[in-house]
C-alpha cells in the first residue's frame, strides 16, 4: 500500500479530491472550447433523440465537406435550457424546436430571422404547413417533420362514424374505456375544441371551462397514457381514446386494428421545425444543411426512417402510393386547414398547470 | 494503526466525504435555495437573492401548498406509501428470516435471487409487469384457460396495480437491512429465553422484535419515501389518473416549468420524513426511560 503517501491527512486529502473534481470539470470546459473552432466547414446541429439517419449526415458532409457535429436533447425544455447557456464562442448553428418553443424562443430574441430565398426546395413544402400561426411568413422557422392527434379507435368495439366529434367522446357508452394522453396541452386542447375555443387560449375563463367540461369526461377515462399510445389499444385496455398518427400507422403495420378520425372541430396538430440561434458561427453553412433537409430524396428518407409525415409535397410525390394516399398520414386539404398547431401560452401555463393537478386529483 | 496513518482509509473517507458534499449536500442545499425563488416560468433568476426576495418567494411557494389539491395528494401519496411499506413489511420479515436461518451454504444463493432483478432496469420491470396484467396479457390469458374466470380482469390502470408494482419495486429494501439485523441475533439469547420458561410469542415480544428494531426501521424509512416519490409507477401502472406526490413534483418542473414550486414541494416531502423520523426517535428514548424506572 505504498502508492498514496502514508502521510497524508483527511483534510488534505479532502481539499485534494475537491481540487481534482474541480480540475477536471475545468479541463472539460477548456476541451469544449478547443472543439470550437471558427472555420466553416463545420456545423454545430442540435436535434432530438433518434430523429436523422446517420447516412443523411454522412451524404451531406461527403458533398460539401463540411464536418457535422450533432448533438442530440430529448425535450424542448433540455434543449431550451441548453441553448440559454451557450454564448457565441459554443454556440450551435442549427436547432429543432417544435411550435410552441418557436413563437417563444422567437420573442426572447433567442433565434435570427431568416433569409427563405436562400433556401431552394421550400418551394415543394405544403402550403397548409408554412405561414402558420405559431411562426406567420416564416421568419424563424422551417419545416422538419410533422403529424397530428387525432382519435382513434378500435373498429370491433366501435361502429365507423360513431365518433366524428371531440365531443362524442363525453358519451356515456365509453364509460373507462378512453385514452388520452399524459401531456396536458394535448388534453386541454381536446376540451377547448369541443367547446370551440382555440387550444391556444391563454383567457383563464375559457381554461377553466375547459377543465369543468373534462371532469364530466373522467369517468369515461381509463388511463392517461404515458408511452407509445398503441400500446393500450393492442393489450385490449382501451376502445378509443386520443392518439399520434404516427401511432396509429405503427399499430396498423403491426396487425393491430386502429382506425384514426380527424374531428370535425379540427385536430391537433405539431411540428418540429429548423431555426438557426442569433449566436450561430457557421450560418451560411445551416443554410445549406436546411436546404438539403427538405430535399425531395433526403425528406422522404428521413419520414421513412422516423415515421413521421413530411412536410414535402415533392418528396409525398416520390413515395409509395400505400403511404401517399394513406390519411392516416397525410391528411385531407380540409382535415389540415381545420387544425390547430400548438403555440406557447406564456403565463397562462401554471393555469393550465393547476386545472390540471385538479383534473387528476379530482378535487 | 490510526485513521490517519492508514492511507486506505484515508482515501476511502474522502471519497465518500467528497461524494456526500459534492452529490448529496451541494444539490440539497440548491434545492432548498431554489424553493426559496420568486415562481418564474422562465430562467430563474439567481442575481437578486436578497432576504427580502426569498421571504416573498417562500411565503408564495410553501403558501400554495395549502390548498385541498396539494393536502389531497399528500395524503393519499401517504396512504399509498403506508400500504405499500406495511405489504413489505409483512412479506419481508420472515423472509429475512428464514434466509438468515437458512443453511450458510445456501444462504448467499437466496441474497443473490433477492438482489438479481436490480440487475434489470427498473421501468424495464415495470413495462414486463404491465405485459402481464393487461386485458390480453399472460395472467388473464392462463385465468381464462383454466376456466377460472369468464371476462378478463381489468387489472391495469388501477390503484391496486400500482400498490403491487411499488411493492415488487422496493421490496428488496426492505428485505436487505432486516437479513442484517437478523443475520447478527445471536441464538444464544433466543435459547436463554426458552431457558428461563419464554415461550415463542414472548421471545419474540421481548427479544426478537426490540433487537430487529432498527432493521425494521431502516427498511421502513428505503421503502416508505421512494413509495411516494415513483412518479413512473404511477404512471404506467397506475394510468396517471391518482398522482402521488412524485408526480406533481414531476409535472411542475417539466410541465409547469416552475422549479421554485417544485423544489417547495420536494423540500416538504423531506421535511415530513424528517419529523416522521424525530418522532420516532423521541418515541424510542420515551419507551427506554419507562422501561428503565
Amino acid at each position: 500500500m505504498q502508492f498514496l503517501s502514508s502521510r497524508i491527512a483527511p483534510r488534505t486529502a479532502l481539499v485534494t479530491a475537491v481540487a481534482a473534481v474541480t480540475a477536471s470539470f475545468m479541463t472539460l470546459g477548456s476541451a469544449s472550447q478547443a472543439i470550437a473552432d471558427d472555420s466553416d466547414k463545420v456545423l454545430y446541429v442540435y436535434n432530438w433523440t433518434e430523429y436523422m439517419p446517420d447516412e443523411v449526415i454522412e451524404r451531406f458532409e461527403e458533398k460539401t465537406g463540411i464536418d457535422v457535429i450533432y448533438s442530440t436533447f430529448d425535450s424542448n425544455e433540455a434543449m431550451y435550457a441548453k441553448l440559454k447557456l451557450l454564448d457565441s464562442n459554443n454556440s450551435y448553428d442549427l436547432i429543432f424546436p417544435s411550435t410552441y418553443y418557436i413563437d417563444k424562443m422567437a420573442r426572447e430574441g433567442l433565434l435570427q430571422k431568416l433569409d427563405i430565398s436562400k433556401l431552394g426546395n421550400f418551394k415543394d413544402l405544403d402550403p397548409n404547413l408554412v405561414d402558420r400561426e405559431f411562426d406567420k411568413g416564416n421568419q424563424y422557422s422551417v419545416p422538419y417533420m410533422w403529424g397530428s392527434a387525432g382519435i382513434g379507435y378500435n373498429p370491433d368495439y366501435v361502429e365507423t362514424g360513431e365518433l366524428s366529434s371531440w365531443n362524442d367522446l363525453w358519451n356515456d357508452k365509453y364509460r373507462d374505456k378512453l385514452l388520452l394522453s399524459n401531456d396536458m396541452r394535448e388534453v386541454f386542447h381536446v376540451a377547448l375544441a369541443s367547446l370551440g375555443f382555440s387550444g391556444n387560449t391563454t383567457n383563464p375563463d375559457e381554461i377553466k371551462a375547459a377543465y369543468e367540461k373534462l371532469t364530466q369526461l373522467m369517468p369515461n377515462v381509463r388511463a392517461f397514457n404515458s408511452d407509445a399510445a398503441r400500446v393500450p389499444f393492442m393489450q385490449g385496455e382501451v376502445d378509443a381514446g386520443l392518439i399520434w398518427n404516427g401511432e396509429v400507422y405503427q399499430a396498423n403495420e403491426e396487425g393491430v386494428p386502429v382506425d384514426y378520425v380527424y374531428p370535425k372541430e379540427g385536430i391537433i396538430l405539431w411540428m418540429d421545425t429548423m431555426a438557426i440561434p442569433s449566436n450561430a458561427r457557421h450560418v451560411e453553412a445551416a443554410y445549406q444543411f436546411m436546404n438539403y433537409l427538405i430535399s425531395p430524396e433526403v425528406s422522404k428518407e428521413i419520414s421513412e426512417y422516423v415515421g413521421y409525415t413530411t412536410p414535402s409535397l415533392a418528396a409525398k410525390k416520390l413515395m409509395a402510393p400505400e403511404v401517399r394516399d394513406n390519411p392516416v398520414v397525410f391528411p385531407t386539404q380540409a382535415d389540415l386547414e381545420r387544425g390547430e398547431f400548438q403555440t406557447d401560452v406564456g403565463d397562462a401555463l401554471p393555469i393550465y398547470q393547476k386545472y390540471w393537478e385538479k383534473l387528476k386529483t379530482g378535487r | 494503526m490510526s485513521l490517519v496513518r492508514n492511507p486506505f482509509k484515508t482515501a476511502t473517507l474522502t471519497i465518500i466525504w467528497g461524494w456526500l458534499i459534492l452529490l448529496v449536500l451541494a444539490p440539497t442545499l440548491l434545492v432548498v435555495l431554489v424553493s426559496l425563488m420568486p415562481e418564474s416560468t422562465g430562467q430563474l433568476n439567481f442575481s437578486d437573492l436578497s432576504p427580502a426576495v426569498l421571504w416573498q418567494g417562500f411565503l408564495s411557494n410553501y403558501g400554495q401548498l395549502i390548498s385541498p389539491v396539494y393536502i389531497g395528494v399528500f395524503g393519499h401519496s401517504l396512504w399509498i406509501g403506508l400500504i405499500t411499506t406495511v405489504i413489505c413489511l409483512v412479506l419481508g420479515y420472515p423472509f429475512a428470516w428464514m434466509i438468515s436461518r437458512a443453511s450458510p451454504r445456501l444462504q448467499p444463493l437466496l441474497l443473490l435471487l433477492v438482489i438479481i432483478p436490480f440487475w434489470t432496469n427498473s421501468l424495464i420491470r415495470i413495462y414486463a409487469l404491465r405485459t402481464l396484467i393487461a386485458t390480453r396479457g399472460l395472467l388473464n390469458d392462463v385465468l381464462m384457460s383454466l376456466g377460472l374466470i369468464d371476462a378478463p380482469l381489468r387489472l391495469l390502470y388501477t390503484e391496486e396495480a400500482v400498490i403491487v408494482g411499488l411493492v415488487y419495486m422496493l421490496l428488496p429494501f426492505m428485505i436487505l437491512p432486516l437479513y442484517a439485523v437478523f443475520e447478527q441475533l445471536s441464538r444464544a439469547t433466543l435459547e436463554a429465553a426458552r431457558d428461563l420458561g419464554a415461550n415463542g410469542a414472548a421471545s419474540f415480544r421481548h427479544i426478537v422484535l426490540p433487537l430487529t428494531m432498527p432493521g425494521i426501521i431502516a427498511g421502513v424509512l428505503l421503502v416508505f419515501l421512494p413509495a411516494m416519490g415513483m412518479f413512473y409507477v404511477s404512471d404506467l401502472l397506475g394510468g396517471s389518473r391518482h398522482p402521488l406526490i412524485g408526480n406533481i413534483i414531476k409535472g411542475q418542473f417539466l410541465e409547469a416549468n416552475n422549479w421554485s414550486f417544485g423544489s417547495a414541494i420536494s423540500v416538504m416531502l423531506t421535511m415530513i420524513m424528517a419529523f416522521l423520523l424525530l418522532a420516532y426517535y423521541r418515541s424510542v428514548k420515551l419507551f427506554k426511560r419507562e422501561a428503565t424506572l
